[in-house]
This record gives structure tokens, sequence and C-alpha cells, in this order.
């Protein structure tokens, strides 16, 4: 007995809660018409790749950071890591072969968020204290393994990568593809498999998931450690794009991440969020800098403006569950 | 000498309330006398907790009047109500739990009026209250410590430590065992001699007949009727209630019980609970009731036996094989399942779907080796249970928390039908689950007897244990006291084991 859409859309309540329930998208779609009618620079392909090229670091992080959220965690260690990480790239392809760096710089990404996995799931640690730590930790080590200065690539392999992120294919940024495929990837796993599911379902409740019999524990361990791998993604393609790891890259991301999932209406609590509104989510942060820099707006004011759209989209979202 | 004027204290007319396009109430008429307890009944969702929120002010009527001792009133918030002398005791409990249970009590006072804490005084309040109310509780001891027992106290305390003109009940004694049941009742006898209104929402209908003066019946948002308790008994409710007949509560099952055990449980005894030196056993197409006080250890032992909680020393057996369950991921390995008592916190996922909460124990057999859900096979079984079990609900995609607590009830069962068990525990199946609905779980049991499965139901509800059981154990301080066998089944007999003495001897 569900209403189709012409039957849901003939009332004018239909309408509101139409809108209530697909928000992030419609204020996406607004951003945008706003952005092109102030600004004529918008709708150029320049400016669209760039703002595509800015994102996808964070997108990708904010992707990791839904996974913890979805379980009622949290992951603040992710900025930090992109550093530490980049750094480790920017060190390891100057010495492998390329493949062999990203492989090596995504396991090591895997087996630090597995620090944080496994001191919330097995030592019950409380993820925002357990990830403050490691957050402080990767700073530090990325400041020390690159004595405090930025490690230039100096390979063909570096040189390699380098093109791979500044270039595009058919017109988008190679960069955000590889954002693009791995917010496809989280749709398919939050939707279709087990694995989505499940941290779904610990996140609404935990203590009924452990008596349904879930590995509770196993689960908690590895979004941590997904979020770990993806930081270490983020940190290829940023590094890549400048052509150096430097210890002060992603500075205060993890907020960033945070806050585009929020925007994207998914709870703190856990149980509740989907990748394609974190997708919005990000893209909406990226847009609102974007326009504000075509406006020439300076950056402070910019994150005044980030933070009461952070605060009307949740209040946005109070609508939505009511 | 203005509340002998009007005969009624309360006097609810022509309530109505829809949400959205849903009507809720149409045309209520509620009246209460002053001095008089009240039963208020109806299956769930039959509109009782919407009238039960207009009056205190949660919600807000669209049509109709209250008249509270000749005014009307028309409260727009719980503390108005409050105000008004119209407490709540609410079925979820709303206490919080890291502050005293003194603090608790008198939460809508402190800070009222005053810059700086009575500590002394109001500890000495409380618990000159709480020794009133006959139950042992500590005043200064921290709300998460207390069982779930002394929380619903304090949480009838709170409400009774006002002014109250009318107090309202909303299923106060699904958490009580029979003992603490009558302390309850001596309560509620006392108020109503200090001329009290009481509305008293159950689902017992033993309880209504022992204490209510009159009842009011809702069907479906509308009163069915409204009579003196002396003018009726249980089966004229009942027809107001379902409106049919109820001719057998406790559906007959035919099944034909095994003769090796299919589970056994020999010397269990707890890590961390005072559960010890547990043994029995199990046989296939058996529904075995074990009984006991709360706080006896009876979920404690079901939840030890599943892994929940930690196993000092001990065997279990399962078909005639020695198994360890060292966590709920083994005894769901083994096959063994478990209906948590508490199923908001524990049995089902609430902001989930009908569909998620159910297949979230089955994927192993609707999903590829790399755990990619089928999601043709997944509709097909949620759909099919849904349909087994009469989950009133149009389509699976429906949020569990919109469900009535019937409903909510055959979710959690669903989620272990879903899957083959050997052995199933059902801690207290029908608390809070209307009569119509508690029909349907009874066969639904009966059902999964019949397949050959060792059924363990825990319950409180003594006709209930007494109506579905073979065979019944009997728990007392942590251990088995007792076995009746069918032919012994009384009230009396349970309870003697309950409280650890002999049965008599005739």
């Amino acid at each position: 007995m569900t209403l189709t859409l012409k039957q849901q859309l003939s009332t004018p309540r239909g309408i509101l809660a139409f809108l209530v329930k697909y928000n992030t998208i419609f204020i996406f779609l607004l951003l945008v018409i706003f952005s092109a009618l102030i600004s004529d620079v918008f709708f150029t392909s320049v400016n669209l790749s760039n703002l595509l090229k800015q994102v996808s670091g964070i997108g990708i992080i904010s992707i990791g950071m839904l996974l913890v959220i979805l379980t009622g965690g949290i992951d603040l260690s992710v900025g930090s890591m992109v550093a530490l990480l980049a750094v480790t790239f920017a060190i390891l392809v100057n010495i492998f072969m390329l493949p062999v760096a990203i492989l090596f710089t995504i396991i090591i990404g895997f087996g630090l968020g597995s620090i944080s996995g496994y001191l919330v799931a097995y030592q019950k640690m409380a993820p925002f204290v357990a990830t403050l730590a490691l957050m402080t930790i990767a700073r530090g080590m990325s400041f020390i393994y690159s004595k405090g200065s930025p490690v230039t690539f100096t390979t063909v392999g570096g040189q390699y990568m380098s093109n791979f992120a500044n270039n595009s294919t058919l017109g988008v940024p190679n960069i955000a593809i590889v954002f693009f495929i791995i917010v496809i990837m989280a749709m398919v796993m939050l939707r279709y498999n087990v694995f989505g599911r499940l941290i779904i379902a610990i996140g609404s409740n935990e203590e009924a998931s452990r008596l349904s019999g879930i590995k509770v524990n196993k689960y908690k361990f590895l979004v941590y450690a997904i979020s770990g791998a993806l930081a270490a993604t983020a940190a290829i393609i940023v590094a890549s794009r400048t052509n150096l790891g430097s210890p002060n890259m992603g500075m205060a991301w993890e907020l960033d991440a945070i806050a585009a999932v929020v925007i994207g209406g998914a709870s703190l609590n856990g149980g509740k969020g989907t990748a394609i509104n974190t997708l919005m989510g990000v893209l909406i942060l990226g847009l609102i800098g974007n326009i504000l820099n075509l406006l020439n707006v300076p950056s402070y004011p910019q994150q005044v403006v980030k933070g009461a759209i952070i605060i009307f989209a949740v209040l946005l979202q109070r609508f939505e569950s009511k | 000498m203005k509340n002998s004027e009007h005969e009624y204290r309360l006097e609810m007319t022509g309530i109505s309330k829809s949400f959205g396009v849903v009507s809720v109430l149409k045309n209520v008429n509620l009246k209460v006398k002053s001095g008089e307890i009240h039963a208020l009944l109806g299956e769930n969702g039959a509109g009782k907790s919407t009238l039960i929120k207009i009056l205190s002010g949660v919600h807000q009527k669209d049509t109709g009047t209250v008249v509270l001792d000749g005014q009307e009133i028309t409260p727009k918030n719980t503390h108005e109500g409050q105000v008004l002398g119209i407490n709540v005791v609410y079925q979820e409990l709303s206490l919080v739990n890291d502050l005293s249970v003194a603090e608790n009590i008198y939460l809508h006072k402190l800070g009222a009026n005053k810059t700086w804490m009575n500590w002394k005084g109001l500890i000495k309040d409380a618990q000159e209250l709480l020794d009133s109310l006959d139950f042992k509780i500590n005043a200064s001891a921290k709300v998460k410590d207390l069982s779930i027992v002394q929380k619903q106290v304090v949480e009838i305390a709170k409400a009774i430590s006002e002014d109250t003109k009318i107090l309202i009940l909303d299923e106060p004694t699904t958490v009580f065992d029979p003992k603490d049941v009558k302390k309850l009742f001596n309560i509620l006898f006392k108020l109503k001699e200090k001329g009290t209104s009481i509305i008293y929402i159950s689902h017992h209908l033993d309880e209504i007949f022992k204490i209510a003066d009159s009842v009011t019946v809702l069907r479906d948002g509308v009163d069915t009727g409204s009579l003196a308790i002396a003018d009726t008994d249980k089966d004229g409710v009942i027809h107001l209630m379902i409106g049919r007949e109820l001719k057998d509560l406790y559906p007959k099952r035919d099944v034909k019980i095994g003769e090796v055990p299919i589970f056994e449980v020999k010397n269990l005894t707890a890590k961390d609970t005072m559960v010890h030196d547990v043994s029995f056993h199990v046989k296939p197409g058996e529904v075995l009731g074990i009984a006991g006080l709360g706080g006896s250890g009876r979920t404690e032992t079901a939840k030890l036996i599943f892994g929940a909680d930690k196993k000092k020393s001990g065997t279990l057996i399962l078909e005639g094989k020695e198994i360890v369950t060292n966590s709920p991921v083994d005894a769901a390995r083994y096959q063994i399942g478990f209906v948590s008592e508490d199923r908001k916190e524990e049995g089902v996922f609430l902001p989930l779907s009908i569909r998620r909460n159910i297949s979230v124990t089955s994927f192993d057999s609707i999903s590829s080796k790399l755990g990619f859900i089928n999601v043709e096979s997944e509709y097909k079984k949620v759909l099919g249970l849904i349909e087994k079990l009469n989950i009133k609900t149009p389509n699976s995609e429906i949020n569990v928390k919109n469900l009535s607590g019937g409903n909510q009830q055959k979710v959690a069962l669903a989620k272990w039908l879903s899957i083959e068990s050997k052995v199933i525990f059902i801690d207290e199946p029908t608390r809070g689950v209307d009569v119509g609905a508690k029909i349907e779980i009874y066969k639904l049991i009966n059902e999964v007897a019949k397949k050959g499965v060792g059924v363990v139901v825990i319950s409180s509800d003594m006709p209930e244990i007494m109506g579905i059981s073979d065979r019944i154990l009997v728990m007392h301080e942590g251990t088995f006291y007792g076995e009746l066998p069918k032919e012994k089944f009384s009230e009396e007999n349970i309870l003697r084991y309950s409280i650890g003495e002999p049965l008599k001897t005739i």
C-alpha cells in the first residue's frame, strides 16, 4: 500500500514529506542552481573539475567515517593518518616500484586503523578516546619520519602517480573517479552485503546484535581498519596531486569528514546513514567552499558559513524523524 | 465541598485524535470517580496510550472535552498535567540512570525555589516514601544499580511523591513477580482510600478483577463500553476487547514428545551471577516451563547457556554431543535460539525495518560466500514469516518501532524462527502483549514444538506457564528447587517452590 510518487506529490503535506526525506539531495541541487546563477565561472569545466579534485580526498575518508559512525563509533585519527600515510607513501614510492608502494601504504593504513579497532572492540575503550590518541600519535610520527619537511617524489613511479592524479578521463578527474568507485562500493556493501547490514544492526542496537549471535567485536574492529585503509587511499591521492608527502596534510580533515557524514543525515548514535547521502554531504561542503571562493569571500567567514550549514542541515533532518 | 458536587472527578467526553491520516481515537468517553481504581483495557494499538497521553498533556486532542473537578482542562505539556495533579507511570521507564534514587524521585522539584541542595532532607524524604511502599530500596543508591523491579517502584514513588489527583499506571506489573504485585496493590489500595483516582492499564485480566472498581474497554480507537467490575466477568471483558468470544486462550498442542533429550545441562554454574548447579534436560517437541520469582536467576540461566554470560563450570550436551558456548556466536552456530525478555533493549532493532530485523540471523542461508545477499530470497523468507506469524503491517519495510508491542514480539520471535533451531529459549514470551497476539504466539510455540525443537519458556505469568508447559521447573535463589509434572500444576505449588518451600503432602 505504499503511495506512488505521483500520489505522494499530489498533496502539500506529501510534497513536504518528500522534500524532507531527500533533503540532502535538494540542498545540493539548490546550491548548484544558486552557484550557477551568481557566478558565470561556476559551470566551467575547469572549476567543476577543480571542485571534484578538492573534495575527493576528504570524500574518501568520509566514507570510512560513515562506516565507523554507522556502528555508533567515531574516528578522529583519519586526518593525521592522511599526513602520516602521505609521508609514508612518498618515502616508499622513492624506494619501491609503484604498485608495491601503493599496496604497502594501504596495508599500513589498514594496520594503523586496526590499532583503533582493537582498542575499541576488544579493549572496550571509548572510540573518541582511542582515536584521539591515535590522532596525536599519527601526527607526531608523520613529523618524525619526514623530519618536519615535505618528502618529494623523485622516481618515475612518483611521476606516473602525479600525472594520474592531475589528469582526467572523459572530462572527469581521475581521483574523483577513484572516489566515486569507493562510494559505489560502499553503497553496494551497505545495501546488498552482510557486512553492511550487520554494522547497521550493531549501530542501531549493539546488545540485540550480540544476542542475535552476531560477531559484534569483529565488525567493530573491521570498520576502523577499513577507515584506516581508506585514509591511506586518500593519502596516496593527496600526495600524488602535489607530488609530495607532507606532515601538515589532512589538518582537521576528520572534522570535515564528520560534518559531511552528519550533513548526509547519518546519526552519530549509529544505525542510520547511507553512502549516497554522505557523497551529497561531501559535495555540499565542497560547493559552499567553491562558491565562497568564487565570490572572493575570505576563509574565516567561510568557516562561519560552513558551521551554519551544518546546523541548518541537521535541523532539517529533525522534521524527518518526526 | 466542591468536589462532591460532581459525580465524576474526571470526565473525558467525545475525545478524538488522529495522527496524519490515521485516526487513533474516535469519540471516546472515559469517566473516573474519586477514590476509584478504573481499569482501561484494550488490545495493543486500541488507543489506550494515546488517550492517556492526551490526559497527561503529551498529545493534544482534536475534539472533545476533558473536565477535572468540574473545570475544563487542556494541558499543553506534561508539566502542566503534573501541576493539575495528573501523574503517569509509563511502561517505558523514564529514570536517569546516573543519579541516585532520591534525586530521581524529586527530579521535577530539584532546583525549584532554592539555590542550594538539601541532600540530607532529600534522601530522608525519599527513604520515608520508599519505606512506606514496603519495598527495600536505598534512597541514596544509584538507579543504574537497581533491578528492573526496583526501578519500576522508584517510578511509582516518583509519581506519588506529588500531590496526585489522578495516577495513571501503564502495565505496572509486567516486571513484577506475584509477591511484588501484592505489595503494589496494597500501595494502590492506600492511595485509593486517600481519594486518589487511579487509571490502571493492564493486559492481566486477573489483576483487573482483583483491584479495579470499574472498567472501560477500547477497541480500534472506539470505546466499546464502561462497566462496573461487579457487573461483568472475564469473558464479558474479553468479548468487549476483541469482539469475539474467547474459547481457549491456550491452544491445544498435539505433539509426540521424543524419548531422548535433545538438550541437556549438567551442573552449570555462573562466574558472575548467582546461578549455580543448574541441571535439566528438554526433549524434542517438549515445552519446558521455567518459573520462579523475579531475580531468582531464570533469565541469567538462559543467558548463561546462550553464552551471553560467563560460565564457571558445567556441561552442555546437544543431541548427545558435548558443546561449548563461550559467546552467543557459538550458541547461534549450534542452533540454540534465545528471545530476550527485554524486547526493546535486547530483542529487536527498533529503528530498522521488519525485513532487516528478521534477516539478521539468517544471512547464512540467503547470501553468497562473499556475503552478497540474494534479495529475492530475503524478501521471500521475510514475507513468508510476516504472513505466517500474522504480523500486522502494510509491508516489510515498516520500522519496528512503529509496530505495537505484540507485533514487535512476533518480529523478535521471527528472527529465531527464520533459522532452524534445535533448542529455543523464550524469556517472557507475551510480556506487554495483548490477548489476540498472545494466542497467536502460543500457537507459534506449539508449531515450533511440533517440528521437534526443544522449547524452554521462562515466564512470570502463572496461568501462562501452566497453560503452555508440559513440565515446569521452579527456580529459587539461582538453582532449580523443584520440578512439577503436568498433574501437579497449580499456582500454589509453583509459589511454594519459588520461595523454597516443599509441596504440601495431602
